[in-house]
């Protein structure tokens, strides 16, 4: 399909320079320029999609070859994650899919893996996520069968050597020595906190007793139930042919004991509680995220609240809180809102930017502001072009690469995702009126009841621009938020996450 | 096992071979005005070309007094023109030059007034705002009114809107001490809107929101170098190991520098630098080379050919001893261990390159020894850094429980040792070689990253390097990194850098009192000492803890001196047990 596409671009582009060889004259504006036409049609899944017997269970296996490489892309995506560890041992997603790849096999030792894997310059890795399990290996295409052989051996057969366990957990340690050095790790991990509720997995922090929990066996019991053909989609891209792979794939998956799928995320029960919440920490900028719960992935006005958005803030240079908070006032580097939806239960909303302490406040004026004009006016024709043409002619880039095209088919099978999303996404996206925006804005926006959370120096903070601003209209305290009401959360111990006592 | 790894060999020789046949052949394309361009059509991501072009100019082609002004410059290249981001284009020059006016005034005040108010010792930072004198803060408002009033004329961000609204996505650039790169993507269909925007900047720039984007840089420094754990010390450390060479200055610019910049200094940067023939331009992706060149010749041929930019002339000065620097902080106690060595394109570069990759992976030397073996480490990594006039080799760790960042010193110079008595095996090389060459078709997959590293190549002195560098490395014989490790790493050529936890965060401040309190020969076991009464206290009860305490403290008198801070020691851990335990029977 593709392919086909890219012979008649080709040739109208041609065309088109044929033309601008007899005259050379330059438009006074860029709008004035002609362009050949571009047409895309998005792929589907299906002509990709394949399928390989294990024990009767039949494996989805996406395959786009493609020979300009003598490289080989195998990836082994699993459903489940973090949201399935106990809460004593929080931590044992993760470190199950580090120590696949680092513990060895059952016959092959860990540093013959290493050994093997680094000398036949394969790149073969294994992860357990929130959501999402997955191995991957990279191997040039002359010395597959070896490095595919041992990448199954681990996939099937992890060996979890306790010395790595052991030396694996010393420096997870290490890593959390650092939670509190750098202010903008305090702020993600508060955020996740108010967002979610501590106890819920997106918040969850692993301890050093959560650590010392996880048993060797607990990483077997996590990696057998994850990691089974039943619980599998796998896709391959580059140098290879599809029939010869799915033979390959079929045998090498041959005789692996299929198991359960696993289930959906929970959903949190927490309830956001609006306010303003600050951390302390001398930095000589205030880290700033504010927001709420936003929406789910499919809800029907996902589309227009991304549109809403990317006026608002998400697009960069060209929305709203970016151009008044940093182009207009010069008071951030970075300043911008998101919508990061979420397939299973609602997602968040939130606007984030780093100031200097005098003028957080009056950046989040500035900010609030906008939010609140989302809410009152429509926005104008132009900017609403603007997102929405972006939104159509970047289209074809989410399949530009194999790799990518791939990966967005995988996630489309595990969350059930309607096909039909990606042939109708370009009309929905022409359908966004000024009216849909305004709409989608009262809805979605609730600046009243927002959770602010800023970490910095809360004295400098809090009495803002006062003695600064050559406009006395601009003068912003943090006394104009929540009637200067404030919540100081403590920072926490980096091994145990209690709180620390105020210095 | 082992006879599968004596098998692999020889296949593994024979991919390299083909590894090594793999060339990049962009077509070179140079207009009249000196402006080159490398043209590299591919087909497999179809839909979309990846353009940028390069000013091979960068911080250090700067002096005292306007550093930072490459960097802010890039920012001001996003303003617009005469045609875009303005829609009065002579009122807009008007405002500019008002304010440039009032600028220049608030400036002299600053440097004389303010600059003396500060050397009398009146003030502590002559660059405070809140220290402004009267006759200052009149101007500031004026020019906060005059930049309010040419808002009306102004088209925010239009340069920017114009790109997304055609779909172009990524658009973007950086500054580095050797040049300045500006790049985007833009659909298959819209290669000329790339040649109209950008061949318009260079031809008709104005440097709009002059004094606003001032503040955003400020921002960016406080955010990159003075918000970020290591960022300041990393700047010092920096600065001093460049002691002659213009690297010395950050690419971000001193804030008294980047206060000072006028209109005029731009201009002239501009003149001089941004002419076509400094600037390479980099189209990869699924174009016709045929009318690329139509399109180049159009919109780039109208630029006007400059005199050669001047050169740089400063040298890096020859290190004549060890150079450190001790600094405390909220981070991961660390090192950093760096030598001077040799500039891109140096003979030596690619015998440099293989002895850092043998350092690093997880198979490498400093992974094994450090963080495995020893388990001194957290991480370790070695870094070769060919810049375009000059270079260095730096080793990096971070430590591991109780180890301290001479600790890790001490390690390097052990490993450092080997690699200059010992040669690396055959298998150890070709380990690197083949990941070399593997690693030559993982970088060449992508578009953008193709069209960056062209063009990053050819501002540093040629992008045949992109194909040189695979073949180099491939030569390389263990003699070569036995050579190049005996001659770059002397004791005076390096400069050290110690980073410890600044007191009072996360270290047991128990500990490190006990460890400051013993002498030096048994300041090694303090580690030890700790573990043991830790893991005995956890498992202690709360009698068997009383009565330890007690015993301890009888035993205090009779001790010899030195063994005094480790029985105070145990004394605090005694007590703070004591004080969970019944805090929890309290629950």
């Amino acid at each position: 399909m593709n392919r086909i596409h890219t012979c008649t671009i080709t040739a109208a582009l041609v065309m088109a320079a044929a033309a601008s060889l007899t005259s050379a004259a330059i438009p006074p504006r860029p709008e004035q320029i002609k362009y050949a036409e571009l047409v895309f049609e998005p792929p589907m899944s299906e002509d990709y999609r394949h399928e390989i017997n294990v024990n009767g269970v039949s494996v989805p296996v996406y395959m786009a070859p493609s020979h300009e490489f003598p490289l080989v892309s195998i990836s082994f995506s699993f459903k489940g994650g973090a949201y399935l560890e106990p809460a004593d041992k929080v931590g044992l997603a993760s470190m199950t899919g580090q120590m696949m790849r680092r513990g060895g096999t059952e016959s092959v030792s860990p540093t013959d893996m290493d050994e093997l894997f680094d000398f036949y310059a394969a790149n073969a890795g294994t992860f357990v996520g929130s959501t999402q399990a997955g191995a991957s290996l990279n191997s040039l295409t002359s010395n597959l069968d070896q490095t595919f052989a041992l990448f199954m051996d681990m996939v099937r057969n992890p060996g979890f050597d306790q010395k790595k366990i052991d030396l694996y957990k010393s420096e997870a340690v290490e890593g959390m020595k650092q939670r509190n050095d750098d202010a903008n790790s305090i702020a993600s991990r508060e955020w996740d906190a108010i967002m979610w509720g501590r106890d819920h997995f997106e918040a969850r922090v692993t301890t050093e007793t959560t650590l010392n929990n996880i048993t060797r066996a607990d990483l077997i019991a996590f990696h057998d139930k994850l990691f089974n053909p039943n619980n599998l989609i796998i896709s391959v891209t580059g140098d290879f042919e599809p029939s010869e792979m799915s033979a390959r794939l079929e045998k090498a998956l041959s005789g692996w004991a299929s198991g359960q799928r696993m289930p959906d995320p929970p959903a949190p029960t927490h309830e956001l509680e609006p306010g303003v919440y600050h951390v302390e920490k001398d930095v000589p900028q205030g880290k700033v995220t504010f927001g709420h719960r936003g929406l789910k992935r499919d809800d029907p006005d996902a589309i227009p609240v991304a549109i809403m958005n990317d006026i608002l803030g998400g697009g960069g240079f060209t929305s709203r809180i970016m151009n008044r908070v940093r182009s207009d006032e010069g008071l951030a580097y970075g300043a911008g809102s998101f919508f990061a939806s979420k397939v299973w239960y609602p997602g968040e909303f939130g606007v984030t930017y780093a100031s200097k302490s005098a003028t957080v406040p009056y950046a989040l004026r500035v900010a609030m502001e906008e939010i609140n004009k989302m809410r009152t006016e429509p926005v104008t024709e132009e900017e609403l072009m603007t997102a929405k043409n972006q939104a159509i002619e970047t289209f074809p880039r989410t399949f530009e690469s194999k790799d990518g095209m791939l990966s967005v088919f995988v996630g489309d099978e595990w969350t059930n995702r309607d096909p039909s999303y990606w042939t109708t996404y370009r009309d929905k996206v022409r359908a966004v009126s000024q009216d849909d925006v305004l709409r989608v804005a009262r809805q979605y926006l609730d600046p009243a009841n927002v959770a602010i959370l800023i970490v910095g120096k809360w004295e400098d903070i809090y009495k803002g621009n006062t003695e600064i601003a050559a406009d006395p209209s601009k003068v912003t305290t943090m006394a104009d938020f929540f009637d200067g009401h404030a919540e100081e959360l403590p920072l926490r111990d980096p091994l145990t996450q209690k709180p620390l006592p105020k210095n | 096992m082992r006879h599968r790894l004596l098998a692999c060999i020889a296949i593994v020789a024979a991919a390299v071979s083909t590894a090594r046949a793999q060339q990049v052949q962009p077509e070179i394309f140079t207009l009249d005005n000196g402006m080159k361009f490398l043209l590299y059509p591919r087909t497999e991501q179809p839909n979309i070309i990846a353009a940028g072009w390069v000013a091979k100019v960068g911080s250090a082609n700067e002096r005292p007094g306007i550093t930072g002004i490459s960097h802010f410059f890039e920012h001001m290249m996003f303003k617009g023109t005469n045609t875009i981001g303005t829609s009065d284009a002579a009122r807009d020059a008007q405002f500019r030059s008002e304010q440039d006016r009032l600028r220049r005034e608030l400036l002299t005040l600053q440097l004389t007034e303010q600059y003396k108010r500060y050397k009398d010792g009146e003030i502590q930072d002559p660059w405070d705002p809140a220290q402004d004198t009267e006759q200052m803060r009149a101007i500031r408002t004026q020019l906060d009114q005059s930049i309010q009033a040419e808002r009306d004329v102004t088209v925010k961000n239009e340069f920017d809107r114009v790109y997304t609204s055609e779909g172009a996505s990524g658009m973007n650039a950086f500054t580095n001490n050797d040049m300045t790169f500006y790049f985007i993507n833009v659909p298959s269909n819209k290669l000329e809107l790339w040649a109209w925007m950008e061949s318009d900047r260079l031809y008709d720039s104005v440097f709009r929101e002059f004094y606003a984007e001032r503040d955003v840089v400020h921002e960016e420094r406080r955010m990159r170098t003075e918000s970020t754990p290591t960022g300041i010390f990393q700047e010092q450390f920096e600065s001093m190991f460049w002691m002659s060479h213009p690297y010395n200055w950050p690419v971000i610019g001193w804030p008294s520098d980047l206060n000072s910049y006028t209109m005029e200094d731009a201009q002239n940067y501009f003149d001089t630098y941004y002419r076509p023939n400094n600037i390479v331009g980099v189209i990869v992706g699924d174009f016709d080379p045929a009318q690329a060149k139509s399109l180049i010749n159009t919109y780039f041929g109208r630029l006007e050919r400059g005199p050669e930019p001047p050169k740089v002339v400063t040298l890096e000065h020859k290190q004549q001893a060890e150079m450190r620097m001790n600094a405390e902080c909220d981070c991961q106690p660390q090192v950093e261990v760096r030598y001077h060595t040799v500039p891109f394109g140096h003979a030596d570069e690619a015998a440099l390159t293989v002895m850092s990759e043998l350092l690093n992976g997880r198979t490498g030397r400093l992974y094994k020894n450090l963080v495995e073996g020893k388990e001194i480490a957290s991480s370790a990594f070695a870094q070769n850094n060919n810049m375009k006039y000059a270079g260095y080799f730096a080793f990096s760790a971070e430590t591991k429980g109780d180890a301290a960042p001479i600790d890790l010193e001490r390690a390097w110079y052990e490993e450092l040792k080997k690699l200059q008595t010992e040669l690396v095996s055959d298998r150890e090389l070709q380990k690197v070689k083949n990941q070399s060459a593997a690693d030559v078709y993982r970088s060449l997959q992508n578009n953008f990253f193709i069209m960056l590293q062209l063009g990053y190549y050819e501002a540093q002195g040629g992008w045949e390097y992109i194909n040189n560098m695979p073949r180099a490395i491939q030569a390389v014989t263990a003699d070569d990194v036995q050579r190049v490790a005996n001659a770059y790493f002397s004791e005076t050529n390096r400069a050290v850098a110690t980073f410890n936890r600044k007191a009072g965060s996360t270290e047991d401040p128990d500990f490190a009192a006990m460890k400051a309190a013993l002498p030096a020969e048994m300041a090694a076991m303090a580690p030890m000492i700790k573990q043991q009464i830790e893991s005995q206290l956890a498992s202690a009860t709360l009698d068997e803890l009383m009565q330890a305490q007690a015993e301890t403290q009888a035993q205090m008198a009779q001790m010899p001196a030195e063994m005094k801070p480790v029985m105070e020691f145990a004394l605090k851990k005694i007590a703070k047990r004591i004080a969970e335990l019944k805090a929890a029977e309290n629950n």
